[in-house]
């Protein structure tokens, strides 16, 4: 077995390399890293490893002698996708498969880390609980998701306004980092929007562990005309970072799932989180206009 | 609001008055929300689609000096009859003068008094930059450099002018005009009838001379047309630029960059036919020197070098690019007021990349530049614009609006609404945060997705595609000589 320290110097070296080497293919691409590894004297342990999610990917071009290379580098920026990374024999290559597994990592972190509390209270929201008590549970018990705790359910009772026109919350959902990366730009431009159309808003606040249904109590509970939830989606290999806005009118448990109307896609590379609020404030106007939610609006 | 807004038509115009001729085309300009119905909705400009092309007409003259905005309007009249449509219908075009046509006593009058004729929101429009935009368009040039992956000039070579514009693989890289086409040299019974001044020189710094009432020599003639064949593949680059050449650029505009080397090329223009095809029989026929130019340009050895390329458009390409490709939409999520659109002709304020990038430095570009809009002492209609590009997040957007509403005081206080066109999508939420800032007390329109340079002026549309886009149309200066 090689130690420790041996193995963190041939990995250092070897991402290094490959960094250097990904990008110098990249036609038109970024600059090379400033500082490569690899001049670095083997046996010192300082420096850094480049960081190979910071590789943008529309930016990566890596097939070796392609017969349309330029073309096809430029098709690639109209889309983050993993196409043109070159292959060795019939397996990814290795910087492909390194950036593969970074971007499943970074998903991963997503659904089980927590959105921290200075993030939350920094928008001035307290926090309740669905009937989860930990990731795990999350997870595996969607239906406890959908329900407030029973202190939280509580809570909510005695600290949100009574009936409003419009009642927020923010809930982690299955990615805390969508949560910590937009809902301060998301939710002041959505209050924003609002109080731009005229329109009373409800006391906002934040569920851990929550899931879409748990709207449904939320409206039961205050008896706001019109629900919306900021949460968290699914990460995927693109992003870890979009959320999406959940809206429905009259909101009741066990109403159908067509009752909810979406806007989705919101993060810094989709629907700019600051823009989607304002969108997403009118598209609040239209429901209460309407009296619909779902299906039920044409949008 | 969302999501399921299929598509919709719009009808467009374009009016082209040219040196030599008038035409008008009506074109169909589908638009579509690209997105999904579970996005912000991305309405864009999906298919453009010539409907209604009508006859070619000389351009009614009334002197030498003067165009005859009578008969002009005739012609309008009687082509919107023979397409069946009403000006009402038509929701978006241009009217555009160009060539020698512009340089007329009463152009800007004639262009003001068609563009309302024609329909509500038809903007009246002129510059040899943008002509050669627009006929390089209309021609297919910017889509064949794409599809040939090459950068290519399209030449339209017209009565008074040539008009070159330039794509490097779709994108517009360059544009020049130059005094050069077949009506500078007119022939009537066999005389020389008119030369224009600069051609005149162009010729005698050869050793030719060429007076109004002289024999019309065809290979004299001829000479003189490789002469100036010869000074457009100078604009080219194709050939080293001569003492003469730089006289050649109409107002003294700018040449062509010399990067990137131009590839392949097309033409366009109603001299384009005679270049692509070789006209036997009377050379003077058209009464000036058009086939003589067009056949001197096919043997040009310089432009022989560019791989020739087939327009989609000859001689209609500049009222093709007029009719079709001067509307854009605007981004989809933006901030209006209903009621205060079409808005026409308004002079944009432009804070430059450099000023923006603080918010002292943007309140005070546009305080510097405010004065230069009022010549009359007073507020006057502007838009105000700048890219946007570093004020993403929510709390840089409230500054923002801070700054503008700080900055533009003036036009707060008179009776016009507040335009800001940014390129950035914070149409909406910046328009948001301003409304709310002036409380309720201005009417606030502020769109996104719209690139302006200085100088520009824009005109906004009614709104369409239920209510989340408005047409936009950019027009570089108007007249500017």
């Amino acid at each position: 077995m090689m130690d420790k320290e041996m193995l963190t110097q041939i990995i250092q070296q070897v991402v290094a390399e490959l960094v250097q080497e990904g990008q110098s293919k990249a036609p038109g691409g970024p600059a090379p890293q400033k500082e490569p590894a690899r001049t670095q004297p083997p046996q010192e342990e300082e420096g850094c490893l480049p960081d190979i999610t910071e590789i943008d990917i529309r930016e990566q071009y890596l097939v070796e002698h392609p017969e349309h290379g330029e073309a096809y580098a430029d098709l690639k920026r109209n889309a983050p996708c993993r196409l043109g990374i070159g292959k060795a024999g019939t397996r990814y290559k290795t910087l492909p498969q390194l950036e593969f597994r970074a971007a499943h990592s970074a998903a991963q972190d997503a659904v089980f880390s927590d959105v921290g509390d200075d993030v939350i209270e920094g928008q001035g929201l307290f926090i309740v609980k669905s009937q989860c008590d930990s990731k795990d549970t999350y997870l595996t018990r969607p239906d406890l998701g959908r329900k407030l705790s029973r202190e939280g359910a509580q809570t909510v009772r005695e600290r949100c306004k009574k009936n409003p026109t419009v009642q927020i919350f923010v809930s982690d959902g299955l990615s805390s980092a969508a949560v910590t990366a937009n809902i301060p730009d998301l939710l002041p431009s959505l209050l924003q929007g609002l109080q731009n159309h005229r329109i009373e808003v409800g006391t906002p606040f934040f569920v851990r562990y929550g899931r879409v249904g748990v709207m449904d109590e939320v409206s039961e509970i205050t008896g706001a005309e019109v629900t919306c939830v900021l949460i968290g989606e699914r990460p995927g290999l693109i992003t870890a970072e979009s959320m999406s806005a959940y809206i429905a009118y009259r909101a009741t448990v066990g109403m159908p799932e067509a009752r909810r109307t979406v806007v989705s896609n919101i993060h810094r590379n989709g629907t700019n989180p600051a823009e989607a609020g304002a969108h997403i404030a009118d598209v609040i106007g239209l429901v209460l206009e309407k009296k619909a939610s779902g299906t039920d609006l044409k949008l | 609001m969302g999501g399921s807004v299929t598509h919709e038509e719009i009808l467009s115009v374009g009016v082209d008055i040219g040196t030599s001729t008038t035409q008008l085309i009506f074109s169909r300009l589908t638009i579509e929300n690209r997105a999904s119905s579970y996005a912000a909705p991305r309405i864009q400009i999906v298919k453009k689609e010539v409907v209604h092309r009508s006859q070619i007409y000389f351009t009614p003259l009334r002197s030498s000096t003067e165009i005859d905005a009578e008969a002009v309007k005739k012609i309008l009249q009687k082509e919107y009859a023979s397409a069946g449509i009403q000006p009402k219908d038509v929701k978006t075009g241009a009217v555009i003068i160009t060539g020698e046509t512009a340089r007329k006593q009463n152009a800007n009058q004639v262009l003001e008094a068609l563009a309302s004729l024609a329909g509500d929101f038809v903007v009246a429009t002129a510059g040899p930059d943008l002509e050669s935009v627009l006929s390089a368009r209309g021609a297919g040039t910017d889509q064949l450099s794409q599809d040939q992956r090459l950068t290519m000039a399209n030449l339209d070579v017209g009565g008074g002018t040539t008009n070159i514009g330039v794509f490097e693989k779709g994108k517009l890289t360059g544009v020049c005009c130059l005094d050069i086409g077949g009506r500078l040299i007119r022939v009537e019974n066999g005389r020389i009838a008119y030369v224009y001044h600069k051609i005149q020189k162009l010729a005698q710094s050869h050793g030719i001379q060429l007076g109004v009432g002289d024999r019309a020599d065809p290979e004299l003639l001829g000479r003189v047309c490789g002469l100036m064949a010869d000074q457009l593949a100078q604009a080219l680059h194709c050939r080293q630029a001569d003492g003469f050449h730089r006289a050649l650029y109409t107002n003294d505009g700018k040449s062509l960059p010399e990067n990137p080397p131009i590839q392949g090329i097309t033409y366009s223009g109603g001299v384009a036919d005679c270049i692509y095809n070789k006209m036997e029989g009377d050379p003077f026929r058209y009464g000036d020197v058009g086939v003589l130019l067009g056949q001197a340009i096919r043997e040009n050895k310089d432009l022989a070098k560019l791989r020739l390329f087939h327009p989609a458009e000859t001689i209609r390409a500049t009222v093709v690019g007029a009719g079709t490709h001067t509307t854009e939409v605007s981004g989809s999520t933006i901030h209006y007021v209903n009621g205060r659109l079409p808005v026409k002709n308004v002079p944009v304020l432009k804070v430059s990349q450099e000023d923006e990038a603080s918010l002292e430095t943007l309140r005070e570009a546009i305080r510097r530049q405010l004065p230069l809009y009022q010549p009359e002492g007073r507020a006057e209609q502007i838009a105000l614009a700048f890219s946007g590009k570093g004020y993403t997040r929510f709390a840089q957007i409230q500054g923002l609006a801070a700054a503008i509403t700080e900055g533009m005081g003036e036009v707060i206080h008179s009776g016009y609404p507040l335009i800001v066109v940014v390129e950035a999508d914070i149409g909406k939420v910046l328009g948001n945060a301003i409304n709310l800032l002036l409380d309720f007390k201005k009417d606030v329109i502020c769109i996104d997705g719209i690139r302006t340079q200085a100088g520009d002026y824009v005109d906004i549309g009614e709104p369409v595609a239920e209510g989340h886009v408005v047409p936009v149309v950019v027009k570089t200066l108007i007249f500017n000589s």
